[in-house]
Formats: C-alpha cells, structure tokens, sequence
C-alpha cells in the first residue's frame, strides 16, 4: 500500500514538473523563424562577414531587449560559399523549418532562386541591390536603391559638378558578371534620355595587379571620370596605380587627369585599408550612415558591435550597418504585423512591408533615409548619400541625393 | 560455372560467356535486385525533406557526371580536367531551347526525356572535338587541352548574351501523366529519373566493357601501341571515349538544368571539373561501383565538415571561419591520403568486402 502511494506521488510530481515546464514554454512567446543564407566564406565574403554579424546582433539585441515582448526571432545563418547551388540547398531547409521570411545575399542566388520565392510566396530581402531582382517578381524586397539607380544617380552627379567644356567623358569600370553589367545598359539609357554626358568606354576588369595600360588608354581618350561598380580590390588596384602614374585628379574633376566614381560596394573602409593614400578624393554613394560621420544611429551601431564583443573593423563597417538594417526592417515587418492583431505568416508579412510607405515608413537607424515599400516600388531606400575621402575617411559632400533620370527610363 | 547457381567461393568458368555474365550468382542477382526495389520504393515509405532530396537527387547527378569521366580518365586512362565544361554542354543544350523557344514552350516541359538526350548527344558531339587533340597529345599536355576547353566554355557563356552571360536562364516545370509536377512533387520526381538515369547508364556501361569497344578502352589504356598491333584504332577509340564521357556529361547537365530549374554559369566552372576528378580518385578510377562510391563521400563529406562548422561557429562564432575554411582544406586532405594509401579508391575496400564474404567462414 505504501509502495503505491509513494508510486502516485511521484507520478504526480513528474506531472507537476511537466506542467510547469509547459506553463514556462507558453510563457516564453513565440519564435518566429527567419533563415538567411550568405558568402561568410569564399568570394565577396570580405563584405558577407561583416553583414552576417550585423544581422546576428540585430536579431540578439531584439531578443534580449526584448522588442517584440515574449515572442523572439530565431534567425538561422547558413554560409553559401557565394554558391547558387548551396544558396538553394539553404533556402529549401529553411523552407522545410517554417520560415516566414527570407535573406538573401548574392545577385546570381538571388536571380536564380526568384521563381522560388514566386512559388513560395515568400518575402525576400536580398543584399544584392540588382535591379534585375525586380524583374517579374513581387516578393523581392531591394533594401536600398537599385545598382541601376546608384550609377545613374552618381553619372547626375558627374554631370552638375562637371568642371571642364563640353560633356563629361565617363569610362565605366565594372565587375565581370551580372552584378556589374547590369547597371551599365540602364547609364546608357539615361544618356540618352538626355543624361549630358558620354560614356567613351565600358572596362570589365579581371583579375590584372596592374591597370597602367588601361589607365594610359582611358586617358588617351580623353576620359575624365571613372565610373567603378564592383567591388573594392580590383578598384583599390586600380587607385594604386592611377597614383603612381601621377593620373589621379587632385581635386574633384580636375582637367587632364581622372576622378574616380563608384557604387556601393566599391568604397567602404576596406577599400581605404587597401588603397591607402591613393583613395584620396575617391567619390563614393551609399544609403547608410558611416562612423566616419557621427550621429544618433552611428552611436547605437557601435553601441550593438561593442555589446557582442565585435572588433573595430566590423563595427565600422557599411556592411555591418546593411546586416543591421534587414534585420531591422524584418523586426519592424513582424511587429507591425502583430501589432495589428494579424498572425505572423508569409503572406501577412508580405503586406505590410507593401504598406511601409508614406506616413508608415520605416526610418532605421542605420539608413540616411526612411525605408519605403509599396506594390509598385520594391526598393527601400531612395536617397542615397554621396561620400568622398578626406584624411584617410568618408566624409559627407552635400545633402542625400536622388536620381532624376532613373525615373525618365523606368 | 559453379555448381551452386546461388552460391560460388571462387570462380569456375569454363567459357568466355561465363564470365560475361552481368551477374556471376543468383544470390548476386537477388541482392542486386533487393537493393534496386528499395532504391525505387523507399521514397514512397518514408517522407524526406525537400533539403535532402535536393542533397540526393545533386548525388545521382554527380554519380551520372562522374560514370562519364571514369570512362575517359579511369578506363581510357586520358585525363580531362574540363568535364564540368561538359556537363555545361548539357544544361546549357536545354538552356538554348529555352531561350529560343520560350521556358514553358512544351519541348522544355513535355518532351523532357527528348531533350535530355539531345543534350546527351551534343555532350557527345563536344567530347569527340575535343578528343581530337588525343590523336596527338598524351598525359600532361592533352590534361591542358582539356583544361582550355573549360577556359573557352567559360568565356563563352560569360560574354555571349545569348547565354544571358552566365546569369540565371530559366527551365520551366515539366509535365507528366499525371499533370504538370509542382514544387511539392520536384525533388521526389526527379529522384526516380535521376535514378531510373543513372540505373540505364550503370547497365549501359556494364555491358560496354563485355564488348569489344569496352574492352579497346582498357587496351589502349594499358598500352596503346599494343592495342595498335592488335588491330585496334587508338586514335579512333580515345576520341569515341570522349565522346561518350560527353554523352554522359550531357545527360547529367540536362538533369541538372530540370532539377534546380534554371542553368547559370557557376556550376561548371573549373572548380567543378575538379571536384568530379575527386569523386572519381576517391570513389576509384576505372572501376563503375567506384562512380557511385566517389559523389557519396565527398558530397557526404561536404556537408558534413559544413555542419561541423556551424556547430563550431554556434559555441565559438570567432571560430567559424576557421571552420568553415576546413571544407577546402578537408577536401585537398582526402585527396591526397587516397592517392597515398588507397589510390584504387572505396571501389577497393568494396572488392575487398565482397571477397571476404565470398569466402565467409573460409580464410582462404
């Protein structure tokens, strides 16, 4: 008889613990899964670390602050290898996990997948600003302006603070694949949509540790400015080399001599890390905030990098502020989404990034300016901040831009 | 012949046509067809997630792929570094048809099988081109004859915009009597022609090496004037055994396109030829069974060093690059040990086995 009852009371207390164990499990919210999938190794992963930490904090802080109360982010990171293949291999495991929303890295995964997320009826922000990505898609969400937007709104730039007569001769220097040659046919639009100025020749670089003949050719053409969208050691070697042979413009567009231009990826602080002195004057755009400019959202930036005990390199990096800011936008999509009272599912998601805009958008941190999507614009930021080297950093020429042109060709 | 149909301890043939036979026991042939019932039947048993029936189906076309290149290289004994080049040919035939014809056009989604072969021929018809240099060229020099059909395979699909300079070019869902296959049904479909491809091409080769043709492969491998003094054409037979490698090139190609549904430049680079040459080093040279072996282990073998860097980067995430760094060295270190220790590949530790359990419980 004993023996039963101490048999009850155990089987009791087992019960009791397991129901305490759910009553905690309900307690602590839900977890909404995210996946995301990136070169953290192989080609470009120079810029893929630094934007997977940035993620990683983003999504850490937001748990642990706990932004979105009880419920948390479960964001899984997977490496790709900057391997289309892998990148699929990813993105159906996380598909099998129940994710509710995607990101993306590369231009070619994200061009080769974009029937997936048709079929999938996914939302997908990528850290590829291809313009292509938008083509026959309605779930691909550009986090800022498009390639094609950057490099025309940068040749509108050329042209108002043109010095010299007659039109600006533009040399285009460009990475060798989708990613480069993507952008090159809208500038040609744009020029002749009335854009005054000329492009005399299109360069797609290889892998040459020395640029001094083309550099001699493009000034025998009599090129002014160099427009570069790729990425940033093939432009460093190039800045290395225009110094040495003395054909770098003192001064921004200098008469005689070449003013280098470029996009996005092409600047940043690993590009005056390898460039040294000879990226002075170097004319960069990008849509995010620097450190080398200090202000509220460049503060919390290195706040969250100090916070997971990251290294000054990745805390001053714009592709950790672009880590940070998708995670931003999708924190700030699932809140929104539970804020008004709506499940957190693909398709829920999927509407109100579509209503981020007007007074509903979205300003983070990490951006120069507010994030705004719709069913007909499916890129974030439109405004986009032109940056030139000053003793050895990025400093702010002017006010943030927009291009006008891109608008006309559209 | 043995006495014994179904069991033999050594061999006992008393004619040629004995030892031709696909089958040397019954026991052989019932095993064989056990393992081939469950190949085709487990899918239907247990449900598996899309991510591993992707991780599968990449398998069987790696173990297509690399069939090809045992061909040339293990059995032919001629080295090609370019086979991903070939493979290219394939995905690319099917690409061509796309793009001209649309990628919902119904030769991409209902005459599949077709095209698949015509990729397989323009494989062929590639692989005899670039075969022709073996009329003159041995070992090291025809490796580079090869290595600059790769080089001028990428150019091209980089450059011309006809191949949408190496983007993404679409291939539409294919059809099938019960409909059009979705998204939910993809990987399973293609596993049972992936299988049904490689099952038709494992035999296909099996029977080529009881032929005259299989066997002037191995001669000229082996001794290529001898084979000449036997009456053997060298020159004709190394360029139709790159041919064929191309034909299976192609056919894997093909598959590659349907299955991941779109051809882009990055899965036939020189990294990729490479990596076939690993499979077939590492599964076994000159063997068939060692094709099948090769794609396992590495593909096996890459997703596990992958998860061995996520699990390293989820306790130390300044280790992970270090980790995930591990995956080329892994993949140099494993070839190098097999051609120290086992250069006859897993197909050896297989032979092996099965003489041990020839002989089971005799030691000799």
């Amino acid at each position: 008889m004993k023996s039963r009852t101490i048999l009850f009371l155990n089987a009791l207390l087992v019960l009791s613990v397991a129901f305490a164990f759910t009553v905690t499990a309900n307690a602590a919210g839900k977890a909404y899964k995210i996946g995301m999938s990136l070169a953290i190794t192989g080609p470009t992963s120079d810029a893929g670390n630094p934007y997977a930490k940035g993620t990683e904090d983003y999504f850490k802080f937001v748990n642990e602050t706990k932004v979105l109360g009880d419920d948390t982010i479960d964001c899984t990171i997977r490496d790709d290898q900057y391997k289309t293949a892998i990148t699929k291999r990813n993105f159906e495991e996380y598909i099998d996990d129940g994710i509710v929303m995607y990101l993306n890295y590369s231009t070619g995964s994200t061009l080769g997948l974009k029937r997936d997320f048709e079929e999938e009826k996914i939302p997908v922000l990528p850290a590829s600003y291809h313009a292509g990505n938008l083509d026959d898609s309605n779930y691909i969400f550009l986090p800022v302006a498009s390639y094609s937007e950057q490099l025309v709104a940068l040749s509108e730039f050329v042209v108002k603070n043109h010095k010299g007569k007659g039109k600006a001769k533009v040399a285009m220097f460009i990475h060798p694949s989708a990613f480069g040659r993507g952008p090159v046919e809208d500038a040609k639009k744009a020029v002749a949509a009335g854009l005054n100025m000329e492009i005399v020749e299109v360069v797609e670089h290889g892998k040459d540790l020395d640029n001094s003949a083309m550099l001699k050719r493009l000034m025998s053409k009599g090129v002014q400015y160099v427009l570069c969208h790729t990425v940033q050691s093939p432009v460093a070697t190039m800045l290395k080399d225009s110094s040495r042979l003395g054909l770098t413009a003192s001064s921004y567009g200098e008469e005689g001599k070449l003013t280098f231009l470029g996009v996005h990826y092409t600047g940043g602080n690993d590009l005056i890390a390898l460039a040294g002195d000879a990226c002075k004057g170097f004319v960069w755009s990008c849509s995010f905030n620097l450190t080398s400019e200090k202000n509220d959202g460049t503060t919390k930036q290195l706040a969250l990098a100090k916070k997971y005990g990251r290294d000054d390199k990745a805390a001053n990096s714009h592709n950790y502020a672009a880590g940070i800011m998708v995670a931003q936008v999708t924190t700030e999509a699932i809140k929104r989404t539970k804020d008004a009272g709506l499940e957190i599912t693909k398709e829920n998601l999927y509407n109100t990034l579509n209503k981020m805009n007007g007074k509903n958008a979205y300003q983070p941190y990490t951006t120069i300016g507010p994030v705004t999507y719709s069913k007909t614009d499916r890129a974030g930021v439109d405004m986009l901040q032109i940056y030139s080297v000053q003793d050895g950093m990025f400093k702010k020429v002017g006010e943030p831009i927009q291009s006008e042109f891109m608008k006309k060709i559209k | 012949m043995s006495a014994n149909k179904w069991l033999a301890t050594g061999n006992f043939f008393t004619t040629y046509k004995q030892e031709q036979r696909t089958f040397l026991t019954n026991l052989d042939q019932s095993i064989f067809t056990f393992f081939l019932v469950v190949l085709f039947s487990w899918p239907l048993l247990f449900h598996l997630s899309n991510k591993s029936m992707l991780v599968i189906d990449n398998i069987l076309i790696a173990i297509v792929a690399v069939m090809g290149l045992n061909l040339v290289t293990g059995f032919a004994g001629l080295i090609s570094i370019g086979h991903a080049a070939f493979v290219g040919i394939g995905a690319y035939t099917v690409a061509s048809f796309c793009r001209t014809m649309g990628d919902s056009h119904i030769i991409v989604t209902h005459f599949w099988p077709l095209l698949i072969i015509i990729s397989g021929f323009m494989g062929a018809l590639f692989g005899a081109i670039v075969g022709l240099p073996a009329l003159r060229l041995k070992h090291l020099y025809l490796a580079i004859a090869t290595l600059s059909f790769q080089m001028i395979f990428q150019w091209v699909i980089n450059f011309m915009s006809f191949f949408n300079q190496g983007q993404t070019i679409f291939v539409g869902r294919v059809f099938w009597v019960t409909g059009k296959v979705g998204r939910k049904d993809h990987y399973l479909f293609w596993y049972f022609v992936i299988l049904t491809t490689v099952v038709l091409l494992g035999f296909g080769i099996r029977n080529l090496m009881k032929t005259r043709y299989g066997r002037s492969l191995i001669a000229v491998r082996d001794n290529d004037r001898a084979a000449d003094a036997m009456g053997m054409n060298p020159g004709l037979t190394k360029v139709y055994a790159f041919a064929l490698s191309g034909f299976f090139a192609g056919v894997a190609g093909a598959l590659h396109a349907y299955l991941y549904r779109g051809v882009g430049f990055e899965s036939f680079t020189l990294h990729e030829s490479i990596s076939y040459l690993a499979m077939a080093i590492v599964g076994g040279l000159g063997t068939l069974n060692g094709s099948f072996w090769g794609p396992v282990a590495i593909n096996f073998l890459d997703l596990k060093v992958g998860s061995l860097a996520e699990v390293v980067g989820q306790y130390m995430p300044s280790g992970m690059n270090l980790a995930t760094a591990l995956k080329p060295f892994t993949f140099g270190l494993v070839i190098v040990l097999f051609l120290m220790f086992e250069p006859r590949g897993i197909a050896n530790w297989w032979r092996i086995t099965k003489s041990y359990t020839k002989m089971w419980p005799f030691r000799y």
